[in-house]
């Protein structure tokens, strides 16, 4: 219970050295993380059709879409440098990247408005009116 | 269901795919850092992750929106936890009014800051802090003066008038972006219709009222359901198939592949089951008690589920 304590600081000095990278969502889970050669496997063989974007990955034809984010709204990757020893230390995350639009892949199906991740993006104006102040 | 590979831990994980409201970055007036941090949950009453801003401003509901089997590419390198956390500003009345509401049982009036106090989660009384706690809080309680020192007293009945105020303005919004709120859809996610005049009033407040009661206790959410003048559904639509309803996609997949999940409706409703077991062994920021994104999509469940 003690973990309770700990606060995880967003160290927001960091946004300025951040770089602009391009994100994907890949509808598949890759058991790694580190480095990857994704502009020469990914990016180079993408191909910019009209109303999506086709590429193969590992042999399966991925169809995807850009997304930009909500108004308001910014993309970051939050990264932890060190992790503390103990889960009662606080902890400092950095922003190692800012993004404002992404790009998510899908298995076989054109990228259409009902898209999970599509919707999710219409949660921030969702959120504000269920916390946005009320008139007295 | 095709055979799940076993998969390992994501024991590594140390960074966070993250869309915030500008205001989580602006650091200007203050020379503090947003922090996230541990508060009581005021529907589950466990803990679950906030971000207090800068100077404890504003306050952040901190949401995941996870899919079964997604990872991210950011730049050059692969991020295995394919999960899209939001940074949304969130109305503090929300996580004070439980302790309002214990401390008002004993109909006294009393100073705020001996009330929201919580030996578990220190960081409650910051709360205080922010500018949209004091200010507001005559919406839910009764304000006395003494001299300068203000006391208060948990009030019922302004809080369901706030409350009801807050379902009107849900109800307006989803009206005003053609959101489904019928039937079937709570399970999955909610949908966007082309024609929403097939849906009642009752329809869009009920739907309303689920979201507004992912803040609240049962107890209060029950309340509040009286309130609207709503009368308790005793669900007989639980034998109708929700995935009958819609699927996202009627294509034909390969039998035995794990991807097939990606063309039926309920995989969304997935994820709660492999959090847990990938959740207790990643790091703490990403996972006390964040509610996935579906399951704040599917309002009645909790209803239901008793």
């Amino acid at each position: 219970m003690s973990c309770n304590t700990s606060v995880t600081r967003v160290d927001v000095s960091s946004v300025g050295q951040a770089q602009r990278a391009p994100v994907h969502l890949l509808p598949c889970e890759i058991e790694h993380n580190g480095p990857a050669q994704v502009s020469q496997y990914l990016t180079a063989t993408t191909k910019d059709c009209k109303l999506e974007k086709t590429v193969s990955f590992r042999g399966r034809g991925l169809k995807g879409q850009e997304l930009s984010c909500p108004q308001g709204y910014t993309g970051l990757v939050l990264k932890e440098i060190n992790k503390p020893g103990s889960d009662q230390e606080d902890r400092t995350v950095k922003v190692s990247s800012v993004f404002d639009k992404l790009t998510y892949w899908n298995l076989e199906t054109p990228p259409n408005s009902d898209d999970t991740i599509v919707m999710a993006m219409d949660w921030p104006e969702l959120a504000e009116a269920i916390h946005g102040p009320v008139e007295d | 269901m095709a055979t799940k590979k076993k998969q390992t831990p994501n024991l590594q994980n140390d960074s966070w795919v993250v869309i915030a409201a500008d205001s989580v970055i602006d650091t200007q007036k203050n020379d503090s850092d947003p922090a996230f941090v541990r508060l009581r949950n005021p529907s589950t009453d466990a803990a679950s992750l906030y971000m207090l801003s800068s100077g404890d401003v504003q306050l952040f509901e901190v949401k995941a929106f996870e899919e079964d089997f997604h990872s991210w590419f950011v730049g050059q390198t692969v991020q295995r936890d394919g999960r899209l956390l939001f940074l949304t500003p969130m109305d503090p009345l929300y996580l004070i009014l439980p302790y309002l509401m214990t401390s008002g049982k004993e109909g006294k009036f009393q100073p705020v800051d001996q009330v929201v106090m919580d030996e578990e989660f220190p960081a409650c009384s910051r709360l205080l802090s922010l500018t949209r706690s004091l200010a507001f809080l005559h919406h839910i309680a009764e304000e006395k003066e003494v001299g300068k020192l203000k006391f208060h007293r948990y009030n019922q009945e302004k809080t369901m008038n706030w409350l009801k105020k807050k379902v009107e303005r849900t109800v307006a919004m989803l009206k005003a972006r053609s959101i489904s709120v019928g039937e079937g859809v709570k399970s999955i996610t909610y949908i966007r219709v082309k024609s929403d005049s097939d849906y009642h009033e009752e329809d869009y407040l009920r739907y309303a009222h689920g979201l507004i009661s992912q803040y609240l206790s049962e107890d209060l959410s029950k309340a509040l359901l009286d309130h609207l003048q709503l009368p308790e559904l005793t669900s007989p639509k639980e034998t109708e198939p929700p995935s009958k309803k819609r699927k996202l996609s009627d294509k034909p997949v390969e039998a035995g592949e794990d991807y097939t999940k990606f063309n039926s409706a309920d995989f969304v409703r997935k994820p709660s089951k492999k959090m847990t077991a990938a959740q207790k062994s990643l790091a703490k920021v990403d996972k006390t008690g964040m509610k996935t994104m579906s399951s704040f999509f599917s309002p009645k469940a909790k209803a239901e589920n008793k």
